[in-house]
């Protein structure tokens, strides 16, 4: 809890001495921290691996993008209700996948995010199909909450967001139906013969994950000023499962570490060189083969020593 | 044109486009059924097989060497790789593969385009298949009736090559029990190299089929990996059998939904995924994984 | 708020000698240019960076602009829109940049012009061809040198009236750039008094286009217009001469580029379409560019690559009208500039900031001793013609 106080602080110290560019830098990391963490309750706590977690990101994205373009319900709501309703479209998806298990679950969700791109480029009223919604306000509204509209105010927005959501997700993981989660982790069976009803855990679980990854996109759309059908691509959901596995699974933490660094080094070398991709590329190899358990877990054993 | 030339000649169609996706589809579930990994780099062998069968074709001015230079180079490189990196990560979760395999991607894409450049390049086919031929009335490229008939011949090739050779006998004990056949006093890395490498080396050889009638082109791999996927997904993950039924299955609604239904011609593969999964979560032909 | 803005204008009014005397031969003229360099769009980043590159080191040559050297920021965007608004946020606020080229796709241009104002920086289109980016979209600080989408269109219905074309055929990739010509390319077949008989979408990243082609000969058409690009135009013109689509019908694309000829090599041969620049054509202004190219690349400049240098010759116009790359300054010299191009005169319009230029249709033909097909000039239309009205996509008569 100190750390988590003590980095809160840091970053809430942060805008006083960054200069714009960085700022606006640090608050897409942020949002795709946030992002990663969603993806690692389910893939680090229940061992639900999504290879269509974008779904739940573009899901926000559009949301909230329609919500701020058509009514006049002030940013912080918009992003709010469009995380929420992300985690209720959720339990749909999660009914159908989680009637397969191991491999087959991922590629269902593969298929669903998948479908979900097809379909928003069709459903142009919607989606802008392939132009996507441009020009998303930062819709103001009483009670301070213009603040929010500028760049300070969105990012505080965003460090709210995540901190929020990781006290969130860390009081899941940490609650009895944490426990029950890292049950099925660990050996579904016997679970499930313990008498627990483990899809409905996997279901709500799911819903979560959607809920928090729908937030991320949720703050990507006024963000960025823009949601578009890229949001949705597998590419994302790959990306993002990559982060996970970065920053370590099963520790909330790592996933953020990951984004972050995946975003910045990404971002960084790009600034350097137009072959970007064969160091980035190498740089996950060597990862894998040195670092096994990823970030999380390179500080843990730093700290063994 | 009379329905019934529509009929023979879409099927047709279809035919040699399945057979493309079953060189894709049948590389990538081999090695899963072996290694239990996801090879999310085999898009990229494809398109390396594309590349390099264009640099065959520049340099032995034949079609034909490149469709037994490209093989041979990529199963080899993909190999190489198996042995280099891979072999120390078996034993690991498949987290591991997947970054592996991802990185991979990054580094070939970067690679080729430093090597082949950013341009298109267009892959000549022999003169010999270049022409048409009429069928009842329509005229039909020769070049995918090839296609189509050399899907058939791999298709064979590595059916008995499984079901009569040592290797084959090997790769099916193993990817049925590792353990056992390691008992048994057979090195199972090599048999693991072996079956990577051949995944890619069928991989490759798509790439080549394919690079005349799209050309070699850095778009590739990423069309190429989801296809893969989709196909050995509603086969079932691991089976040979499976991957030629779900190449001829998204195959045949490609092209015949397409024509009927074009806006939706996107959704379909997806919706067959999805609707397989459901009622077999394992795929048509695989075991619940 | 009256009272700070005077200050800050006296102030500066004050400083201004200083600055400008520390300035001359001294502060570069930063263009922050993202682009897509790797990815499906690499290929015409690519060429627009060489382009920029070009005019940067040839305007250097000759002493800058104002006296003051170029200096480009290059970034790759992957064709990516979300990367790209990373990649222009940051030219533009780490790097200082007001000045913007690239963004090369539309989808790219369309997430970042809203943001254009916030910056206060001017962007210089070179290849976006999204109609609504001057229409709809138009924001103040967006300026397009290149052809439209919907003039490309017009450019093939203005040659088709004169031609003996009589039922056409679309076919298009599923987004916005394909359903919008085709859009334009129906209204004006319908106003030239000829048959539309159907439209098909494919999907981007289409390999087999066996389906569409089957469409197209059944239809009945004797012309087919085609909106495609990158590999998936390379695949339908392969697979179409496999088919000997073209010994039936005519294509008609909307952009003909060198690449794409490359790419596909005698499958092009036979097609017609409309381009938005070629190194044939026959100006003084553009042989001297097409002989310096030559000389630097060993390659004749392809579409993206004149049309790049193009869109530079319209900003270095109008900063040296303006003498200054303040927005506000700026804004109202691009607005009135006007340019003897390699493409001939091409005037800046107020209204809409869209460059009227002229259009050209030419033809794919094989050439003895060429190792690729070469485009020939078909023939050409006046810019008033080809031009749409202010902020409009479509066109009247």
């Amino acid at each position: 809890m100190r750390m988590t106080i003590a980095v809160a602080v840091l970053l809430a110290l942060l805008p006083l001495g960054l200069p714009p560019y960085a700022m606006t830098l640090l608050t897409e990391a942020l949002i795709m921290a946030l992002f990663a963490m969603s993806l690692d309750l389910m893939v680090g706590y229940a061992r639900l691996i999504s290879f269509g977690h974008a779904a739940a990101y573009g899901l926000g994205a559009y949301t909230c993008g329609n919500i701020l373009l058509h009514t006049d319900i002030p940013l912080p709501f918009a992003v709010l209700m469009a995380g929420v309703f992300s985690g209720v479209v959720a339990i749909g998806v999660a009914w159908v996948c989680t009637l397969a298990t191991g491999v087959s679950f991922s590629m269902l969700t593969l298929a669903f995010g998948q479908l979900l791109y097809a379909v928003a480029f069709k459903w142009t009223s919607v989606t802008g199909a392939s132009d996507g919604l441009a020009g998303i306000p930062r819709t103001k509204g009483p009670f301070g909450t213009a603040f929010f509209g500028t760049k300070t105010g969105f990012y505080y927005l965003t460090m709210a967001c995540l901190f929020g959501s990781f006290l969130f997700a860390r009081a899941v993981v940490r609650s009895p139906f944490g426990a029950v989660l890292r049950g099925i982790r660990e050996n579904e069976a016997k679970t499930l013969s313990l008498g627990y009803n483990t899809r409905l855990y996997k279901i709500a679980v799911v819903a979560m994950s959607y809920m928090l990854g729908g937030l991320a996109g949720a703050l990507y759309a006024p963000f960025a000023g823009f949601a578009n059908t890229e949001l949705l691509f597998w590419l994302l959901s790959g990306q993002v499962l990559i982060m996970v596995i970065v920053g370590g699974t099963g520790t909330l933490v790592g996933p953020i570490l990951g984004a972050v660094f995946f975003l910045l080094v990404q971002q960084q070398l790009s600034t350097y060189t137009d072959s970007w991709a064969l160091v980035f590329g190498a740089i996950f190899i060597l990862f894998v083969l040195f670092v096994p358990d990823g970030i999380m877990g390179l500080a843990r054993r730093r700290r063994a020593h | 044109m009379d329905f019934l030339a529509f009929l023979v000649t879409q099927c047709l169609n279809a035919l040699s486009q399945a057979a493309l996706l079953f060189f894709l589809g049948c590389g990538l579930t081999l090695i899963f059924g072996i290694m239990r990994i996801v090879n999310f780099a085999h898009g990229a062998f494809f398109m390396l097989g594309a590349y390099v069968g264009w640099s065959a074709v520049y340099v032995t001015g034949s079609f034909w060497g490149a469709l037994v230079a490209a093989p041979i180079l990529v199963g080899g490189f993909g190999a190489a790789f198996e042995m280099g990196i891979l072999r120390r990560l078996y034993g690991r979760d498949g987290h591991s593969f997947l970054m592996v395999t991802f990185g991979l991607t990054l580094m070939m894409g970067e690679a080729i385009r430093l090597i082949w450049g950013v341009a298109a390049l267009q892959v000549v086919m022999p003169q010999s298949l270049s022409g048409i031929v009429f069928i009842l009335d329509e005229p039909f490229p020769i070049y995918r009736l090839f296609l189509a008939g050399a899907g058939i011949v791999v298709a064979v090739v590595i059916w008995q090559f499984l079901e009569r050779t040592r290797l084959g006998l090997l790769i099916r004990a193993t990817s049925q029990n590792a353990e056992m056949v390691h008992a048994l006093g057979t090195d199972v890395r090599l048999v693991r190299s072996a079956v990577f490498g051949i995944g890619c080396g069928l991989a490759g050889i798509g790439g080549v089929f394919a690079a005349p009638m799209v050309t070699a082109s850095l778009g590739m791999a990423p069309n190429a990996v989801i296809d893969t996927f989709v196909i050995v997904i509603i086969g079932g993950m691991g089976s040979f059998l499976g991957s030629m039924i779900g190449a001829l299955l998204v195959a045949f609604v490609q092209v015949f939904g397409s024509y009927y239904f074009p806006d939706f011609a996107l959704a379909f593969m997806y919706l067959i995924m999805l609707t397989i999964l459901v009622v077999r979560p394992g795929g048509l032909l695989g075991k619940e994984a | 708020m009256a009272g700070l803005s005077r200050r800050t204008i006296l102030t500066a009014a004050a400083a201004s000698p200083v600055v400008l005397r520390h300035a001359r031969g001294e502060t570069p003229i930063k263009i922050g240019m993202p682009v897509a360099l790797t990815g499906p769009a690499g290929e015409i980043g690519t060429q627009m960076r060489h382009g920029a590159e070009f005019w940067a080191k040839e305007t250097n040559a000759a002493g800058g602009i104002l006296g003051r050297p170029i200096e480009l920021i290059i970034q790759d965007t992957t064709g990516d829109p979300a990367t790209c608004v990373r990649k222009a946020q940051d030219v533009v606020e780490r790097d200082g940049c007001r000045l913007l080229f690239g963004m090369t796709l539309s989808s790219e241009a369309l997430a970042v012009v809203p943001k254009l104002g916030e910056w206060n920086a001017i962007f210089m289109s070179s290849d976006n061809g999204d109609g609504r980016l001057t229409g709809s979209s138009f924001v103040p600080n967006f300026f397009r040198a290149n052809i439209s989408g919907p003039m490309e269109t017009r450019v093939i219905s203005l040659w088709l009236r004169q031609g003996k074309l009589g039922k056409f055929f679309a076919l298009g990739m599923d987004y916005a750039w394909g359903h919008n010509s085709i859009g334009v390319f129906q209204d004006e077949v319908k106003r030239a008094g000829k048959t539309f008989v159907g439209d098909v979408y494919s999907p981007i990243g289409t390999k087999d286009f066996s389906t569409y082609i089957t469409k197209i000969r059944q239809s009945g058409a004797d012309g087919c217009f085609l909106v495609l690009q990158g590999d998936d135009n390379a695949a339908f013109l392969s697979q179409a001469r496999d088919y000997r689509l073209q010994d039936k019908v005519q294509l008609i694309t909307s952009i003909v580029d060198l690449n794409s000829i490359h790419a596909v090599g005698d499958a092009a041969i036979g097609l017609a379409g409309s381009t938005r620049y070629v190194a044939t054509i026959d100006n003084p202004k553009n042989q001297a560019f097409v002989a310096a190219w030559q000389k630097q690349y060993n390659a004749l400049p392809d579409v993206f690559e004149g049309e790049q240098y193009q869109a530079c010759k319209m900003l270095q116009a109008g900063i040296e009208e303006a003498k200054s790359i303040d927005a506000d300054k700026l804004r109202p010299a691009l607005e009135s500039a006007k340019i003897d191009s390699i493409k001939g005169p091409v005037a800046m319009r107020a209204c809409d900031h869209q460059a009227v230029q002229g259009g050209y249709i030419v033809k794919v033909v094989k050439k003895d001793g060429a190792k690729f097909p070469v485009p020939e000039i078909v023939t050409t239309f006046p810019g008033d013609q080809v031009t749409p009205a202010c902020r409009q996509m479509t066109f009247d008569s």
